[in-house]
């Protein structure tokens, strides 16, 4: 009796160390965090492998379930002339991340997929992208200076250079052209300032509909770009020191917690239940602040097709402070690829001009390739996407990373919650995330 | 003749090991090892992509002591396996009684309480979160109420726990319902002719015949409670205002040891949970002597 007690508690042990070591493979995406955020959510089972690199194939791996069509295109036209199949597969932005760091730590990368500023620095420094420095020096397809410079640079490392830009993306101000004509508020311009913008938020507010909606999770379609137009900024350049307890970074903040205040933009629990874009699409918001990205999502949807509008971001006291964060994916392949000419030849095929081309012609999204943004405009019917393409011209501010984002990006996102719901001020949550996340630059 | 005798003894032993070698291999490769690695790794700072390690000793543990986000995460594992442990074996009890009888239509509602526990978490997740929703939800839209039920932070793991009552019940029914068969029909009888009506035979005739079901059924919803995830990680995120208050141990783990990819931490938030659930089930090991009745 005493043994099969004893037996007994090992089992339960063992039961209750196997099932937290594995963790449950998490299913579907909730709200992504960060920028690139999946515009049309790949609602399918997570796959619990990403599959490595196989001979004589190629496996690609993006997040983005919106994006692909329109790539697998692309990826075929390469196919047709190299002979080599390659087929695109999607896991959601969550899982992404989670399954590409088990997939370097086990040496079973995809052979070619999307790097992103958040960890681009990580996976350089530990030479698990392949180094294509000399390959770019040696093709008549690719030349670094036809793309936006902040994103060749995120992808370089002590002179090298590990991925080839693929797109831009620029924030805009999407609108519900029906709640405007409703409430007689004109449309939004280039004469906006962040102050009518609030201004017009109240007035666009009934009992059916807020005027704006917040993504509290989503900083660059958000605060950061107010952030930066009031002249307050997130990192030092060194990267070194928040600038969250900046006084005009605080002010870029209160902007909203203000809105959140006098309900002009719904609380915290609503937006976090459902969210800005859910809200714009179900017409319960006038306003909302969106990526290039959405377009895909907003496009397939009939309301936003038949109802929404695009135009600038507003700027805060000249329009030379009109500002977008900028972000940009880059196209990678994996150190250890058992193909590494065929990837290669696909990512430099991907970041050709023609290719570039037909990315942003098919509305995939804008592409990294300077001058191709007509193209992209000239996509849809339904919107007039020169409210995202003028944003090119405004001020572009990088979209603010360091070597490990994720950790105070969170630390950020969590602590603010005090900020949106009004339970602490905004200045002291601002400071306290400010000493917080010097630490962790210090530790990285 | 004797030696017959151990050769045969030395055969069995043999084929016994080479039957249970396959579940053998899996256990150590799936879950002996990585159990072991994980402690081991609770006393590293870990590095990117697993290269780089440092040793810190027991750094990690004073850290998580005095973390007070990790003690949030217990308060608030405990607080979910408070209401649903109790809650899911009392109902899923009291079901099977009720679906033991002859009823009409028996195999049917078994069906329909079992269903549950078919479905995929994150589907069952995903409904859930309408039927929630503040807003637009079903149930405040039917009883004309505003209840934050899953952004408020007093209440919305307690919303979660209900869920995880639903998705239980079924489970624990249909093993209750097996515990029953072992009930000798004689004992009901005999308690109706002295005038025992259905609570009283209840409580004093299935409740202690069918206690080492109901043990069994314990500690492992014990262990299931506390080691509660999908269901916050598909209804809560990092936005919610509830999210402090809702967020279980093994979420923090995940947390810290893949979206952070701190690794040697997450593995020490682990390993405490690991210490927390050992020392609950012995004291039930303990605590059982006094109600569960062995035949």
């Amino acid at each position: 009796m005493k043994l099969r007690k004893i037996m007994a508690l090992c089992m339960a042990a063992v039961l209750a160390a196997s099932l937290t070591a594995c963790g449950a493979a998490p299913a579907a995406d909730t709200a992504a965090p960060a920028a690139e955020a999946p515009a049309a959510a790949a609602e399918e089972e997570a796959p619990q492998d990403m599959g490595g690199s196989v001979e004589g194939e190629l496996n690609v791996t993006i997040w983005d379930e919106g994006q692909r069509p329109g790539l697998q295109e692309i990826v075929d036209d390469w196919s047709a002339q190299s002979g080599v199949k390659a087929t695109i597969q999607v896991v959601d932005w969550n899982n992404y991340w989670t399954l590409l760091e088990a997939g370097a730590t086990g040496g079973e990368l995809p052979d070619v997929f999307w790097m992103h500023s958040n960890v681009a620095q990580k996976y350089m420094e530990n030479d698990l992208l392949m180094d294509l420095t000399d390959k770019i020096a040696a093709s008549d397809k690719i030349d670094l200076a036809n793309y936006y410079e902040g994103i060749v640079n995120l992808y370089k490392s002590n002179d090298k250079q590990y991925a080839v830009p693929k797109d831009i993306d620029t924030i805009a101000l999407w609108y519900n052209k029906t709640i405007f004509d409703e409430m007689g508020v004109p449309y939004p311009d280039d004469t906006w300032t962040w102050d009518d913008f609030a201004a017009n938020a109240k007035k666009l507010t009934n009992d059916d509909h807020w005027g704006y909606a917040i993504a509290p999770g989503n900083n660059q379609e958000g605060y950061y770009n107010t952030i930066y137009s009031m002249g307050g900024y997130v990192i030092s350049d060194d990267k070194k020191t928040s600038g969250m307890d900046d006084p005009n970074t605080i002010q870029a903040v209160k902007l909203f917690t203000d809105m959140i205040a006098d309900g002009s933009c719904p609380d915290l629990a609503t937006v976090s239940e459902t969210a800005p874009n859910e809200l714009l699409q179900a017409g319960k918001t006038a306003m909302a602040i969106n990526g290039s990205w959405m377009l895909a999502g907003y496009r397939d949807n009939e309301y936003t097709a038949q109802n929404c509008d695009v135009a600038v971001l507003p700027y805060y006291k000249d329009p030379s402070d009109r500002v977008s964060i900028y972000n940009g994916l880059g196209w990678a392949a994996s150190a250890n690829t058992k193909n590494p000419d065929a990837a290669w030849s696909l990512i430099e095929y991907l970041g050709s001009k023609e290719a570039q081309l037909k990315q942003a012609e098919l509305g995939v999204t804008m592409s990294a390739f300077k001058g191709t943004s007509d193209a992209w405009v000239k996509s849809v019917d339904c919107f007039d996407l020169n409210g995202h393409m003028k944003m090119l011209d405004a001020k572009l501010v990088f979209r603010p990373y360091s070597r490990d984002t994720t950790v105070w990006e969170d630390m950020m996102i969590e602590k603010l919650q005090d900020a949106w719901t009004g339970e602490k001020p905004v200045d002291e949550v601002c400071k306290d995330i400010a000493a917080e996340m010097n630490a962790d630059l210090a530790e990285e | 003749m004797k030696k017959k005798a151990s050769s045969r003894k030395k055969s069995e032993f043999i084929w016994g090991w080479l039957f249970i070698l396959p579940t053998m291999l899996g256990l150590i490769i799936l879950n002996i090892y990585p159990m072991i690695d994980t402690v081991r790794q609770s006393f590293y700072k870990t590095g990117d992509f697993g290269k780089g390690n440092i040793f810190v000793g027991l750094n990690n543990y004073e850290k998580v002591l005095g973390d007070a986000e990790v003690w949030q995460a217990l308060a608030n594992t405990v607080k979910y396996a408070i209401v649903e442990v109790p809650l899911s074996i009392v109902i899923a009890l009291l079901l099977a009684v009720l679906l033991n009888k002859k009823l009409k239509g028996r195999d049917v509602f078994r069906t329909i309480l079992f269903l549950p526990m078919v479905v995929a978490p994150a589907a069952i997740a995903m409904v859930w979160k309408w039927l929630y929703n503040s807003n637009f939800g079903f149930i405040n839209n039917v009883f004309h109420i505003k209840v934050n039920w899953i952004s408020d932070p007093k209440i919305a793991i307690f919303s979660i726990a209900v869920i995880g009552i639903w998705s239980v019940i079924g489970y624990n029914m249909v093993l209750f319902l097996a515990g029953l068969q072992e009930v000798p029909r004689d004992y009901y009888e005999a308690a109706a002719l002295d005038g025992a009506n259905g609570w009283q035979q209840l409580i004093h005739i299935t409740v202690p015949l069918i206690s080492p079901t109901m043990f069994f059924v314990l500690v492992t919803r014990v262990i299931g409670a506390m080691q509660v995830f999908d269901l916050i990680y598909m209804m809560i995120d990092l936005n919610n205002p509830a999210w402090k208050k809702t967020e279980s141990l093994v979420f923090l783990f995940y947390k810290y040891s893949f979206e952070q990819s701190k690794k040697g931490y997450g593995a020490t938030v682990v390993v405490v949970l690991l210490v927390v659930i050992l020392l609950l089930t012995v004291m039930q090991l303990i605590v059982q002597k006094k109600w569960v009745h062995y035949e």
